[in-house]
């Protein structure tokens, strides 16, 4: 089992050096040259030909390609991500440190909403499978997963905080602010995880144990909850692994439309900005964290299910 | 599954709606402080960031509400601000300001005339920043011979001398103990000025409080507690101001047209829109093989309909532009005859010009289709618009135009390098027109230069700001404005499209909103409930 988890950090080494290669080309492919563009988003009124010179000696862009590729990565291991174009005054690693706390507020808000929401509710929809409470659900779900993110937070936004005066519209700062954004966040996961919980149950339920379980005479709470459920949840476990950095990233359109400080208001208006280290240390930062928790769930599935334990060993 | 499972279910639901929606009972904190009379909930897309008044990287805004200059630029000219009153040299190069006393910093520092002098040695150590502003070029000395005396030397006569100096930024105080060494370029130990408000509290990408400054030289205002939350979406900012969380949204792309019109007959909140601040037009490459030619520049100015764009895209809210500049602008109240929106005369230019339609409605000459690209900024939707709505527009006429939408960054390169036939552009704005625009249109910086490179008269335009920039004589700067606005009318060089105005959308029982002569500047001393 040790062996197999060496091997697979090992294997991931390439993977990050893969993705850190890429951030640094895709954002150097840009034709602008990044002197000027560091000068222009700092609102300097007219660039002349002296401060663009003097701007790319300070920015090191003088050097060669590869050494400036080296350079960035060296920095980024000592978790210097360099300074944002639009406010020379704080640095990246900085920016990215004060808004992490928020977006993992949210997400983690979120996370609790889809467990606690679709768990019982996907199970209920199995259970019942074709009965006015499934029929609902799935036309409910069907409607969210098709409905964009933005639009849901200006509806909720304009109902809840407006109509019924119940939340603040956005900003951040007390458990009210997370309500909604929360909620918004949460609701495509939502429906992807009562579709994933049911489809999946109503399979387990086809089973032989489920047969023999039966025949032995358990009780059908004890079948439902302790065999066909558990059962259910390994595709769950290896789904919610990779739901955690997709709810990190994919807080950015809800972040802004709520005014939530965190990540995704950091990536917006860096990408409207043209803030390209903050942008190449996100995109950076976001793939890090798609490999290791890929990572991270594939070693707990491998050691919560025996049968793969075996294979491994 | 029995039933009581499923009554466990309903009550889940039933508390989930309750975490969502039970919170009810308390209203929201920011409406009752916003009640009180003296606070105002201001907003913008985006935070305050550095307010070092020395560079370009802070809000103007509240770089205006913390700072002062030596002068203020008002509708009816300059007023003094921290120099009291001034008197230029003979020559026009010697500018001796007298600076008011007993002026203060928010920290109780003095505010004389050598704090004045730290700051300008401060500015002044990193001149390359400011070159924009032509007295930089100009500077020979800056004195100051006792504490109440501050005084300019300049190597040649500038009459935008004190419109430079009354702009936002650089030429701000601030207090010399909160410099860095008295420099800073790399930065300030804190945000110290003589301005109206002093920032009293600030979470970088949240909000921004400021209160009254009590050592104010000035009228002090009746907002004593100003607080800027930072929301970047245009959707949810007014939702805000429906539920009472904020107070004022104001400025030229904080309101869309859309949501002015909505708010225009509404009794709970007010719009107020100012005079124009910029012009919107298109820039035409007269260095390109087919727009050389004035008569299809001309057709292409008859060709378009401004009140249509003006009405149909943004309500009316911003007004027809036939003049690079509108007449309210200084200097450009001068008499010049618009290109009439004409179809026939614009056809009827390109028949002169030899371009004749072919089968298939295009115009052609000597094997040449008239087709023509125009370049537009991809984040601008109104500038989308307008282009589809040209492209549609200029096929009636038998022109091809190619629209094209670019990313900022390389909108802004192909612009600077010439790379167009048409572009989109804005002019600068008050209060820097028209001299800076034009000032500008001599280095190849912006879109103008490389625009006007195939223009005969391009030589004697340039030579012309020139003068005009070190004329001293009143009557003599006016007579070349006009030779040169006509010049560029003529050459119609310029498509002005429509006039940008500010937008304020507020509360109705908030008082006293209205614009300056900054474009960027809030004016909240004058503001009250």
């Amino acid at each position: 089992m040790r062996n197999y988890i060496i091997k697979r950090v090992l294997g991931a080494i390439p993977l990050l050096i893969c993705i850190s290669f890429l951030c640094f080309v895709f954002i150097n492919l840009i034709p602008s040259d990044p002197a000027e563009v560091a000068l222009r988003v700092s609102q300097v009124p007219v660039i002349t030909e002296e401060i663009i010179a003097e701007t790319r000696a300070a920015m090191g862009l003088d050097k060669p390609y590869l050494v400036r590729y080296l350079d960035w990565v060296i920095n980024c291991l000592h978790l210097d991500f360099g300074i944002s174009y639009t406010n020379p005054d704080r640095t990246v690693g900085g920016e990215l440190l004060r808004c992490l706390p928020a977006t993992l507020v949210l997400a983690g808000a979120s996370l609790v909403l889809v467990i606690f929401l679709s768990l019982p509710i996907g199970f209920f929809c199995a259970v019942y499978k074709d009965s006015w409470f499934d029929r609902i659900t799935r036309g409910f779900i069907f409607m969210t997963t098709a409905m964009p993110a933005y639009w849901v937070g200006l509806l909720l936004m304009w109902l809840v905080s407006i109509k019924f005066d119940l939340l603040p519209t956005s900003g951040n700062g007390s458990w009210k602010h997370l309500i909604l954004p929360a909620f918004t966040v949460s609701l495509t996961y939502i429906s992807t995880y009562i579709r994933l919980i049911r489809n999946n149950m109503l399979e387990n339920m086809k089973e032989d144990y489920v047969l023999y379980a039966n025949v032995r005479g358990l009780p059908q709470k004890s079948i439902l909850v302790k065999h066909i459920l558990k059962n259910s949840l390994h595709t769950c476990i290896v789904a919610v692994g990779m739901s955690i950095p997709q709810l990190i990233a994919g807080t950015i359109v809800v972040e802004n439309v709520f005014a939530w400080p965190g990540l995704g208001t950091l990536c917006i208006t860096s990408i409207f900005n043209r803030d390209y280290p903050v942008i190449q240390t996100y995109v950076l930062l976001i793939g890090v964290l798609f490999v290791v928790f890929n990572l991270l769930f594939d070693i707990i599935q491998t050691i919560a299910d025996p049968r793969l334990k075996n294979e491994v060993s | 599954m029995n039933k009581k499972s499923f009554i466990a279910l309903g009550l889940m639901a039933a508390m989930s709606l309750t975490i969502l929606t039970g919170c009810g009972g308390s209203s929201n904190d920011s409406k009752a402080s916003t009640a009180k009379k003296e606070d105002l909930v201001f907003v913008n897309y985006r935070d305050i960031r550095n307010l070092n008044p020395h560079l370009y990287a802070g809000e103007m805004y509240a770089q205006e509400m913390l700072y002062d200059g030596l002068v203020n630029i008002t509708a009816d000219g300059y007023e003094g601000a921290l120099a009291e009153s001034w008197t230029i040299s003979d020559d026009g190069k010697v500018y001796t300001f007298k600076i008011r006393k007993g002026v203060k910093f928010s920290n109780g520092e003095i505010c004389d005339a050598n704090a004045i002098l730290a700051n300008f040695n401060a500015i002044i150590e990193n001149k390359a920043r400011h070159t924009w502003l032509e007295m930089m070029n100009l500077l020979v000395s800056v004195s100051a011979p006792d504490a109440d005396t501050f005084v300019i030397e300049l190597s040649k006569p500038y009459y935008p001398m004190l419109t430079e100096l009354g702009v936002t930024r650089p030429f701000a105080m601030i207090a010399p103990s909160a410099m860095k060494n008295g420099s800073t370029k790399d930065g300030v130990n804190g945000y110290i000025g003589t301005g109206a408000y002093v920032l009293s509290k600030f979470e970088t990408d949240k909000y921004a409080i400021f209160e009254a400054n009590p050592n104010y030289w000035g009228k002090k205002p009746e907002i004593k507690t100003i607080t800027v939350k930072v929301i970047p979406d245009n959707q949810t900012r007014i939702l805000a101001l429906e539920k009472g969380e904020i107070d004022l949204i104001f400025g030229k792309n904080m309101i869309d047209a859309d949501a002015v019109n909505k708010y225009a007959d509404n009794k709970k909140f007010k719009v107020a829109l100012s005079e124009p601040t910029s012009t919107r037009q298109i820039v035409l490459n007269t260095n390109n093989g087919i727009l050389v030619d004035d008569n299809v520049r001309k057709a292409l100015q008859h060709a378009t309909n401004k009140e249509a764009i003006s009405q149909g895209i943004f309500y009316g809210i911003e007004k027809p532009a036939d003049t690079l500049f509108a007449k309210t602008v200084p200097y450009c109240n001068i008499d010049l005859k618009p290109y009439n929106f004409d179809v026939a005369v614009a056809g009827n230019l390109l028949d002169t010009a030899g371009w004749t339609k072919a089968a298939d409605g295009t115009r052609e000459k000597n094997g040449q289709k008239l087709a023509l690209n125009l370049l537009y900024n991809s984040d601008s939707v109104t500038e989308k618009s307008i282009s589809e709505y040209l492209q549609s527009e200029y096929a009636k006429i038998g022109v091809n135009l190619k629209i094209e939408g670019q990313e900022e960054q390389s909108y802004r390169d192909n612009m600077k390098t010439g790379n167009f036939d048409m572009v989109f552009n804005i002019c600068w704005g008050m209060p820097y027109d028209p001299q800076s625009s034009l000032s500008a249109m001599r280095a190849p910086v912006y879109g103008d230069y490389a625009a006007q490179l195939g223009l005969h008269d391009k030589k004697e335009i340039d030579e012309a700001i020139t003068s005009i920039l070190t004329s001293t004589n009143e009557e003599e700067r006016q007579k070349l404005y006009a030779f040169v606005l006509t010049r560029l009318h003529d050459d119609a060089v310029y498509i002005p499209i429509t006039y940008e105005c500010n937008k304020a959308l507020y509360r109705a029982d908030l008082q006293g909103v209205g614009f300056t002569q900054s474009q960027y500047e809030v004016p909240f001393t004058d503001m009250h409930f």
